[in-house]
C-alpha cells in the first residue's frame, strides 16, 4: 500500500523498524523521538545526536548498533516527510500504517503539528546556497599624501569579506571610493527592498 | 622648493614652439609619460613640430616631465604656486605660459594621478540579482528569495605592460545575511556623516 510519505509502497524494514519502535514503553519512546526532534531542529550538533543515542542505548540496554539503524530509518521517514511537508493527520496515518500504535502516533503528530514551521525554516536554509558571506570587515580613512602628490585628501574604504566556498573560507580585499561605497549602499538596499516584497 | 635652471635647461626648446597648443601637447605627454620611457614615435613628432634634434627632444622631455611631477607633488593651486618652481632667472614669458597651463590641467591631473595610488584590489563594477529558490533537495516546493552578487575587482598589476583580468566575486546572501550587511555598510555611511559634519 502507498504510503503519504513516499508516494509508493515501501520496504519491508520500515515495516520491522517502525514494529520495534512500537515496542518501546511511551515513555522511553518519547524520549527518543525528542532527540531525533532536537537533531532535525539543529542538523549542526549530529555528534552530540550520536552521544544522546549512545548513552540512550546503554541505558536502557539497547545494542547502540540496532538503534543507530532504527534512527536511521526514522530520520529518512521524517526528512522524506519534511521534503513533502506531510501535514500532521498524514503523519500519524503512515506512522499507524507502519505499526506505531495510536497512542505513539498520536503523539508524533502533535509534536510534528508543533515543530513543523522550525524544520522546514532549518530545511529551507540548508538548501543550496553558493560561496556566502561568513564575516565582513571595514575600515575607512583619508589619504594624506603619496609619493607623487603632497597632499591629497581623498577618502577611501576597504572592505574585507570573508566568504564561504565550500571547502575553505577565502577572504577578499577591496578598496571603494566615497561615490562608490554610496552607490554600493543604494544597490544593496534596492535588493533588500526586492527581497523584502518577496516575502 | 624650485628647480634649478639646469634640471629645467630642456624647456628652453619651448620656445621654438609655433602656438601655445603645442606647449600645451607636450606638457600633456609630459604627464602621461611621467613614470615611463616616453615612445620614440612621440619623440619623432615633438622633434619635428619644434624642429629640433632627436637628442634635444630627450633632454626637452626629462625637464617636461621633472617639472610635472614636481607641480603635481607640491599641489599647485594658483599662478604664485606655479611661479615658484621655476628659478629665478627663468625665461619670463615662458614661467608665465607654463604656469598658467599647469595650473589649468592640475585639477585634471590629480583625479588621473589618484587612480593610480598604491591600492588594494579596486571594485570596479558590481551587479545584483534576486532569486527565489523553488525548490531543493531538502524541500520539494518553498520560496526562499536570495540575493546574488556579483563584484568585479581589480587586483594590482602584475605586469606593468598589461593590465590585469578583473576578477568576478560571486556572493550569494539570504535575507538575514543582506540585513546585517546593510547593518554594516549603515554604520559606515553613519560615520562617513558624522565625520563630514566634524569637518565642515
Amino acid at each position: 500500500m502507498a504510503l503519504h510519505f513516499s508516494g509508493e509502497a515501501v520496504e519491508d524494514q520500515f515495516y520491522t523498524d517502525f514494529g520495534n519502535l512500537n515496542k518501546l514503553q511511551d515513555e522511553k519512546f518519547q524520549t527518543l523521538m525528542v532527540l531525533v526532534f532536537e537533531f532535525l531542529a539543529s542538523p549542526q550538533t549530529s555528534s552530540q545526536f550520536i552521544s544522546n543515542l549512545e548513552k540512550f542505548a546503554s541505558d536502557n540496554g539497547l545494542g547502540s548498533g540496532a538503534l543507530k539503524n532504527l534512527i536511521k530509518t526514522v530520520l529518512v521517514f521524517f526528512k522524506a516527510a519534511l521534503k513533502r511537508n506531510l501535514p500532521p493527520t498524514q503523519l500519524k496515518e503512515d506512522l499507524l500504517q507502519l505499526g506505531l500504535s495510536e497512542e505513539k502516533g498520536s503523539w508524533v503528530a502533535a509534536q510534528w503539528k508543533t515543530n513543523l514551521g522550525t524544520f522546514s525554516k532549518i530545511a529551507v536554509g540548508q538548501s543550496l546556497t553558493v560561496n556566502q558571506l561568513v564575516d565582513m570587515e571595514w575600515r575607512f580613512g583619508v589619504t594624506a599624501a603619496d609619493s607623487e602628490m603632497k597632499k591629497v585628501g581623498n577618502t577611501y574604504l576597504q572592505l574585507k569579506l570573508v566568504l564561504d566556498k565550500g571547502i575553505k573560507t577565502e577572504e577578499v580585499f577591496m578598496e571603494l571610493t566615497l561615490p562608490q561605497f554610496y552607490s554600493f549602499l543604494h544597490e544593496m538596499e534596492k535588493a533588500k527592498a526586492g527581497i523584502e516584497y518577496l516575502t | 622648493m624650485a628647480l634649478s635652471s639646469e634640471e629645467l635647461s630642456g624647456l628652453e626648446f619651448l620656445l621654438k614652439a609655433q602656438s601655445k597648443s603645442v606647449v600645451v601637447g607636450i606638457l600633456k605627454e609630459g604627464f602621461v609619460y611621467r613614470n615611463d620611457k616616453v615612445p620614440d614615435q612621440v619623440l619623432a613628432s615633438v622633434a619635428q613640430s619644434l624642429n629640433i634634434q632627436p637628442s634635444e627632444v630627450i633632454t626637452l622631455f626629462q625637464s617636461v616631465t621633472l617639472l610635472v611631477k614636481k607641480a603635481l607633488y607640491e599641489c599647485v593651486q594658483d599662478q604664485s604656486d606655479a611661479s615658484k618652481i621655476f628659478p629665478d632667472d627663468f625665461h619670463n614669458d615662458l614661467r608665465k605660459l607654463l604656469s598658467d597651463i599647469i595650473v589649468k590641467n592640475m585639477s585634471e591631473w590629480r583625479t588621473e594621478a589618484s587612480k593610480s595610488q598604491v591600492s588594494l584590489p579596486r571594485l570596479v563594477d558590481f551587479d545584483w540579482r534576486v532569486n527565489i529558490k523553488s525548490a531543493s533537495d531538502s524541500v520539494s516546493r518553498m520560496a526562499a528569495p536570495t540575493c546574488l552578487l556579483q563584484m568585479k575587482v581589480q587586483p594590482s598589476p602584475v605586469n606593468s605592460s598589461e593590465l590585469p583580468n578583473l576578477e568576478s566575486i560571486n556572493v550569494e546572501f539570504n535575507k538575514e545575511k543582506l540585513d546585517t550587511m546593510l547593518d554594516g555598510l549603515g554604520k559606515i555611511r553613519d560615520q562617513l556623516s558624522s565625520v563630514a559634519k566634524a569637518t565642515t
